[in-house]
């Protein structure tokens, strides 16, 4: 009981933080302090409802026994983000991303590449992940190589799509202005064409993050060695290990946001003289 | 309409009575899809054995991802068919499950290798590399490997690498994997209808090695068995089933036909499913449906010889994980 009273007064608390945070005149630490009250409230309402209701762990375990297991299996953890995320993920966002970007380019300059090669990508954007990730194993193996060719399969039409999109964003103008400097194709494409499509680029490259994770989780569950955050994930809820499953779920939102940060950072830097980024 | 058939049918045949008293639901959750391994259970709803007992039964089929445990302790079922390892973890673990009736004497759990890859013995397993299914089945494999003296986490020469085995016998038909796990009933016949003939494999049996672990039970939550009405739900439950059991060992092409019935996914063929009665059959002929304690004892010995990190299963001496309250009343 007195647990249930405990959520019930933290949820209470933190809305009225959030509230008076919300009223308050408009500020730099107003905006970061509001979404962590939110979190620390949500947390301590998960708490206190998971002991004050007796849930079973196998259902949902505390925010508490997640950061225990977390601590307890740092090393297991660690061990599997690198697997999947620095190995699978990466590898494959890093080909997939660069091989659309290349023959995105390709298609813009040969327009004959256009009309065979898109529906080509349309095509692979269409395969369902599940139905890919069997035959990919059998083709790469168990290791994280396949892992990388589903991911390179998710990121590559986003991209390829977006910086299509993005190279024809420059208008007749402007390149009549570079024609006019005598600027052949390539300075064109690396002084105008480029720099105006990057807003595109950066769209696609925000978007193959989230999928890149989501690849190279899911495609684990179709075959993997025995380490990686789908291969935990999967195995740990068959020994309803669910403290762990959540941990892993946990550092796969914060590589997944912090993958996602970064790029956006690197698009604020490359892309300061758009007018979406004015502040 | 075929309701109104079955209703007629049922006042034929004079169980009207039975039928006009409110039948008691009974939830029963599968470990895996609708197939033959559950063909008792399919045989004892489409025979009516259930309704003669006076049980209106609803059979859940599982799945890859789903975890029989985790649905009965979320009330998605009155009771479950599991591995006892898995249900003796999820005991350990805060889901006190508990054993009522075991219809599988034996276990089908096997190891295959290719005897091209020179294995042989289990002396010539190092540096290989097996396929495993985790889920909670990887627990005999752990056992077995400690017991050997075998590390599980890399192919040198005394270790050997563990892959996570989808549920199908591809990894030693293209060559990914010296070794896999089968079940007699299912994946050996993959493998056999891949072109692969049985003199070229060689089979290792977990029961045979002494690893054997009980497989498919009935398992109940431990507070429901205080309740005498659902004891009674029980008993009714697991005679009717054992009926099935048995019709099914000796009606297997009905048997079959009768799976392929209930197979909502309409992805099994009858084949298939006519090996996998014939298999499955082997597996349940011993038992009555009563648990053997020096079964029971077996399993719990096994799990307790190679506890790590790897193999969490149990990590002591289970107490009260079964019981033949419901089995004693239920055959005598």
């Amino acid at each position: 009981m007195g647990w249930v009273v405990f959520a019930f007064g933290a949820w209470i608390a933190g809305w009225l933080v959030n509230v008076r945070l919300a009223r308050g005149p408009v500020s730099w630490w107003a905006s970061l302090a509001a979404p962590l009250v939110f979190g620390a409230t949500l947390l301590a309402v998960w708490e206190g409802v998971v002991r004050g209701f007796a849930i079973n762990q196998v259902l949902l375990p505390a925010p508490t026994a997640i950061a225990a297991r977390m601590g307890a299996s740092a090393d297991l953890l660690w061990a599997d983000f690198v697997q999947t995320v620095l190995k699978g993920a990466l590898s494959g966002y890093v080909i997939g991303c660069g091989a659309a970007f290349l023959i995105a380019v390709a298609i813009d300059r040969f327009p004959f590449l256009q009309r065979g090669l898109l529906p080509v990508g349309n095509f692979v954007a269409a395969l369902p992940v599940i139905g890919m990730a069997p035959i990919l194993v059998m083709w790469f193996g168990f290791d994280w190589q396949s892992k990388a060719a589903v991911v390179v399969v998710m990121v590559f039409f986003p991209m390829l799509v977006n910086t299509v999109q993005g190279l024809q964003a420059a208008d007749a103008m402007q390149k009549d202005l570079m024609r006019t400097y005598a600027a052949g194709y390539w300075r064109t494409l690396v002084k105008l064409r480029l720099p105006c499509a990057m807003p595109f680029i950066f769209n696609g490259l925000k978007i193959g993050t989230t999928l890149a994770l989501i690849g190279a989780i899911v495609a684990e569950f179709f075959g993997s060695p025995i380490v990686g955050m789908g291969f935990r994930i999967s195995t740990s809820v068959g020994q309803l290990t669910l403290d762990l499953v959540w941990a892993e779920i946990f550092v796969a939102a914060l590589a997944g946001s912090a993958f996602y940060g970064l790029v956006a950072l690197a698009e604020q830097r490359v892309t300061f003289w758009h007018p979406s980024q004015r502040t | 309409m075929k309701t109104i058939t079955k209703i007629a049918a049922g006042a034929a045949l004079g169980v009207w009575g039975t039928m006009a008293q409110a039948a008691d639901d009974v939830t029963l959750q599968l470990k895996w899809v609708t197939q033959a391994q559950f063909a008792g259970y399919y045989v004892a709803k489409d025979k009516g054995f259930y309704e003669e007992e006076g049980l209106n039964v609803t059979i859940k089929p599982g799945g890859p991802d789903i975890a029989p445990e985790q649905v009965i302790v979320g009330g998605g079922a009155d009771v479950i068919v599991t591995w006892m390892a898995a249900g003796l973890a999820a005991r350990e673990r805060g889901v006190p499950l508990v054993n009522i009736a075991q219809p599988f004497k034996t276990g089908g759990l096997q190891v295959n290798c290719l005897k091209s890859t020179g294995v042989e013995s289990p002396d010539d397993f190092a540096g290989r590399t097996m396929g495993v299914w985790f889920f909670g089945n990887e627990y005999p494999f752990y056992a077995w490997m400690a017991s050997l003296g075998l590390e599980t986490d890399g192919a040198d020469e005394n270790g050997v690498t563990v892959l996570k085995q989808a549920f199908s016998a591809d990894p030693l038909i293209q060559g990914q994997a010296d070794c896999i796990s089968t079940m007699t009933y299912n994946e050996y016949n993959q493998i056999i209808e891949a072109g692969i003939t049985p003199e070229e494999l060689v089979t290792f049996n977990y029961l045979e090695m002494g690893f054997g672990m009980l497989e498919d039970g009935l398992y109940v939550l431990e507070d429901d068995l205080e309740d005498p009405e659902f004891k009674d739900k029980m008993v009714r439950f697991v005679r009717a089933s054992m009926k099935g059991w048995k019709y099914a060992e000796e009606n297997q092409e009905e048997a079959a036909e009768i799976v392929i019935d209930n197979d909502a996914s309409g992805a099994q063929e009858l084949d298939h499913q006519l090996y996998m009665v014939g298999e499955v059959a082997k597996l349940t002929a011993g038992s009555n449906g009563a648990l053997d304690p020096a079964d029971y004892e077996q399993t719990v010995k096994t799990l307790l010889s190679a506890v790590s990190e790897e193999n969490p299963a149990i990590t002591k001496e289970p107490e009260g994980a079964w019981t033949h309250e419901i089995t004693d009343e239920a055959l005598n």
